[in-house]
């Protein structure tokens, strides 16, 4: 049965006036089991993969992506449910065969059928994300019982089949119906775009540099898939009457802002999807405004709780107390100072990159001059490694930098979608 | 950006330099495009644009060619073409609540205690607590600014003819259940002193073993807790004040006029740096001052307390108290400023007096649990008129001989005048 914690890590004092408090909260869920099929209990898991086949992927992208769905498949638990989508301008069936939109069980037989399916595909036509992501919405919807639905999606172009609007429009159709991992492959899509579907459904991205990359990918993030037990929580944030939620924010393993996801549960309470969950920890920064009260007084901040179907199973408790003290109140708590930084390093790489796209070079290299030093300060070495594959770093400490002149594109893509992945507090 | 051919690749050019991924299975070539539609389904609900209009308002950039100029390129078949019909979505199950009580506000507190509308803290009596059995006898018992919990507590007694006990135990943070224990230990010193009319010095050590027993009573009242306490206690009678101490909260006496004295010496690490020749400043600031060698509770040497007097005759004020007020004015010199300055702000009430130093030890950080317990001494203590309805509790004193015989102290006085709140 799996057993979930809340750890607050925060400075509850505030000083005389103050009225913002900030707190990692920090989740861990363990005994979260494998996905159980069959048992009623936690409901059943669905897994659709999703690769896409337009003419650019060319015949070698598609056999790759063959063989890494192929490899996905093996990794498929035996009874849970799943189907496979051939991705272009439009979105087909290609496995389960035959002309009924529907997902099967996992079996050594159904396996088989699934693989030889995927031989059968060819490199053609465009990219239309939003229709991919709408069709796995349907055969999600053919079997009521799943309480996990995962897809992973793979392109390699950008999204040109579809205007920008349509895209959105199928993303918040297909929003909390189902988990997303999304991959790009090469250097042909867009991170924005993709991103901007992993995001609302609750999925990594990542580039995968060459299709010799893919098998390994796909195997790991369907491994992933089936280590989490958990098919759905909720994370719940509570703040006083009066009081305002100024953000919540996954900051730990990536970087995600969950305020957009937010649910109104009753007047008081938010809640935010976080999607399944396997044996992990994942922390949350939640600010807070408060309306202040007299030195001396104290209040509860926030109740942050974990919801699994509808049950608290943690909470962690955000408090204020209003101090005269200020060696008390001017004190940062290290988790709050760090994931402040990580978030503000991942703006600045993405503000960065986009500056130096439409070739603002004065906005992008005092941005990514900010990135290296905040990637410093943060003991972010994976961040400042990638940097360095882009800027040419004079002065880490004091942010100076100068624009690489000839860049990989694969270099700078990397970096964009590995912004979102944070470090740790490094403990003392 | 994509690159999208105006004719499709033809599948099988280029198997043979490729990993196949299934044995004997090569992608079949593309059927006829006759066999395919020439347009993507329409959807319903789709804004803002029909697809037939799709490949119109798609962006393309002027190098490509129109996608599908030669008609859209084939899916093999027997490919079913997804509509993307998505179903009904179903509401989330409603929630039970469980009453914890109500707020101020009118909120329902939670199981933390914590209001679920304005997040305002449940009152907890034991966070706070004070006791003014008499004019002369005050004593307030407060967590600080720094700790979560209060594991200091005191009982006071004015049993009238100048007559006055005080104790103050002060728990360690460290063991558990130490709050319940502090409390029983204090008590049930105070039900020795005040019920008996031996030597103070013998009382004191009595006491002491009662609050050492209460303190043993509650480890055992609570399986695996170890809660232990410091005691210190001073009974006075006819002009003498007798203290008693184990630990490190202290007694003190400080006279209006003359010099105020220190009348405990704490059983701590850093009395025995001072006994060794460190300056006191210095031993009191290391960061193993507060570990004291004797307490109340398992594992301790021994509880008897040491035993010292002050002749208390003149005008002034007995005074117990726990860390949490001597870490800030530790000299008696120091400490009688602080009074001296409390008693600007506050005047001589003893409650009034008490809470002023505990604000003023919250002023200065409240980084542990502060008590305070005082008893005025000498004529002076008249100075404030005893009002009508505290008559029962009033004291006598040596200049109101009258008022002694009127107001016989009564021995089951001490409980009535406190808050009664902390129990």
């Amino acid at each position: 049965m799996a057993e979930f914690t809340a750890t607050v890590h925060q400075n509850e004092f505030l000083p005389d006036g103050g009225t913002d408090v900030h707190a990692i909260v920090s989740v861990t869920c363990t005994g979260a089991g494998t996905v159980t099929p069959m048992s009623s209990a936690s409901g059943e898991a669905g897994e659709i993969i999703i690769v896409d086949v337009s003419g650019s992927m060319d015949v070698q992208g598609v056999q790759a992506a063959a063989y890494a769905a192929s490899a996905a498949l093996d990794q498929i638990v035996d009874g849970v449910y799943f189907a496979i989508i051939a991705g272009n301008h439009e979105a087909a069936l290609c496995y389960p065969d035959g002309m009924t939109a529907a997902m099967v069980r996992m079996s050594p037989q159904t396996r088989l059928e699934a693989k030889r399916s995927l031989q059968r595909l060819a490199p053609g036509g465009g990219t239309a994300m939003g229709r991919w992501l709408l069709a796995a919405g349907q055969l999600f919807g053919t079997v009521p019982t799943l309480a996990k639905r995962h897809a992973i999606l793979l392109t390699d172009g950008a999204n040109q089949h579809e205007t920008p609007q349509e895209l959105s429009w199928a993303i918040e159709q297909v929003r909390g119906r189902f988990q997303a991992d999304c991959r790009g492959l090469g250097a042909a899509w867009q991170v924005a775009e993709v991103r901007r579907i992993a995001e609302a459904l609750m999925g990594g991205v990542e580039l995968i540099r060459t299709w010799d990359g893919l098998p390994e990918d796909f195997a790991r993030l369907m491994q992933q898939s089936m280590g989490r037990g958990v098919a759905d929580a909720q994370l719940r944030v509570w703040a006083p009457q009066g009081a305002e939620v100024l953000f919540v924010k996954q900051v730990s393993p990536t970087l995600e802002d969950l305020s957009p996801r937010r649910t109104q549960l009753n007047p008081l309470t938010g809640g935010y999807d976080t999607g399944a969950w396997g044996d992990e920890t994942r922390d949350y920064h939640v600010a807070v405004r408060l309306a202040p009260k007299a030195v001396g007084q104290e209040q509860l901040a926030s109740r942050v709780q974990l919801a699994v179907g509808g049950t608290v199973e943690a909470q962690g408790l955000v408090k204020a107390r209003w101090s005269a003290d200020s060696l008390l109140t001017a004190q940062i708590s290290p988790e709050v100072a760090h994931y402040t930084g990580q978030t503000e390093l991942a703006s600045a790489i993405q503000d960065g990159l986009r500056a130096k796209a439409i070739g603002d070079d004065a906005t992008a290299t005092s941005k990514l001059g900010r990135a290296v030093q905040l990637a410093r300060e943060t003991g972010d070495e994976a961040a400042t490694s990638r940097l360095s594959r882009v800027v040419d770093i004079e002065d880490a400490a004091t942010g100076r930098v100068r624009l690489r002149r000839h860049v990989d594109k694969l270099d700078e893509m990397e970096l964009d979608t590995a912004s979102t992945k944070t470090t740790r507090v490094r403990q003392q | 950006m994509t690159t999208e051919p105006t004719e499709p690749t033809e599948p099988n050019e280029t198997t043979e330099t490729t990993e196949p991924t299934e044995p004997g299975e090569h992608p079949a070539p593309p059927p006829p495009e006759s066999s395919r539609p020439t347009t993507p389904d329409a959807r319903p609900d789709t804004p803002p644009t029909t697809s037939d209009a799709r490949p119109d308002t798609a962006p393309t950039t002027p190098e490509e060619p129109e996608p599908f100029a030669d008609g859209p390129p084939p899916l093999p078949q027997p490919m079913l073409v997804l509509d993307g019909e998505l179903p009904e979505e179903q509401p989330p199950a409603p929630q039970e609540e469980v009453d914890h009580g109500t707020c101020r506000c009118g909120g329902k507190f939670d199981a933390d205690g914590w209001c679920t509308e304005c997040g305002e803290r449940r009152p907890e009596p034991r966070h706070h607590f004070t006791a003014r059995p008499s004019d002369r006898v005050g004593a307030v018992c407060d967590r600080g600014i720094r700790h979560a919990d209060n594991e200091d507590a005191m009982a006071v007694w004015d049993g009238g003819e100048g007559r006055v006990a005080l104790v103050v135990c002060d728990g360690v943070t460290t063991a558990t259940r130490s709050a319940e224990a502090s409390l029983a230990a204090a008590e049930a010193a105070l039900q020795v002193l005040t019920g008996a009319t031996d030597a103070p010095a013998e009382r004191l050590v009595r006491a002491t073993d009662a609050a050492a027993e209460a303190v043993a009573q509650v480890g055992r009242d609570f399986p695996d807790s170890a809660p232990s306490c410091t005691f210190v206690s001073v009974v006075v009678e006819d002009g003498l004040a007798t203290f008693g101490s184990v630990g490190d909260s202290r007694g003190y006496w400080v006279p209006d006029e003359g010099t105020p004295q220190r009348l405990t010496t704490d059983d701590s690490l850093a009395e025995e740096q001072v006994r060794g020749g460190i300056d006191r400043a210095s031993a009191e600031a290391s960061p193993l001052a507060h570990t004291i060698t004797r307490w109340l509770g398992p594992d301790s040497p021994d509880h008897r307390p040491v035993i010292t007097t002050q002749e208390v005759t003149a005008p002034g004020w007995v005074l117990v108290c726990s860390d949490g007020l001597w870490n800030y004015a530790s000299e008696p010199a120091d400490l009688r400023a602080v009074v001296r300055e409390a008693e600007g702000r506050a005047g001589r009430d003893p409650l009034d007096l008490a809470q002023a130093l505990v604000a003023w030890a919250n002023g200065r950080g409240g980084v542990d649990n502060i008590t305070v317990a005082l008893a005025r001494t000498g004529a002076g203590a008249s100075e404030v008129p005893v009002p009508a309805s505290e008559a029962g509790d009033a004291p006598a004193t040596a200049s109101e001989a009258t008022v002694e015989t009127a107001y016989p102290a009564a021995a089951d006085a001490p409980r009535e005048g406190q808050d009664g709140t902390h129990g």
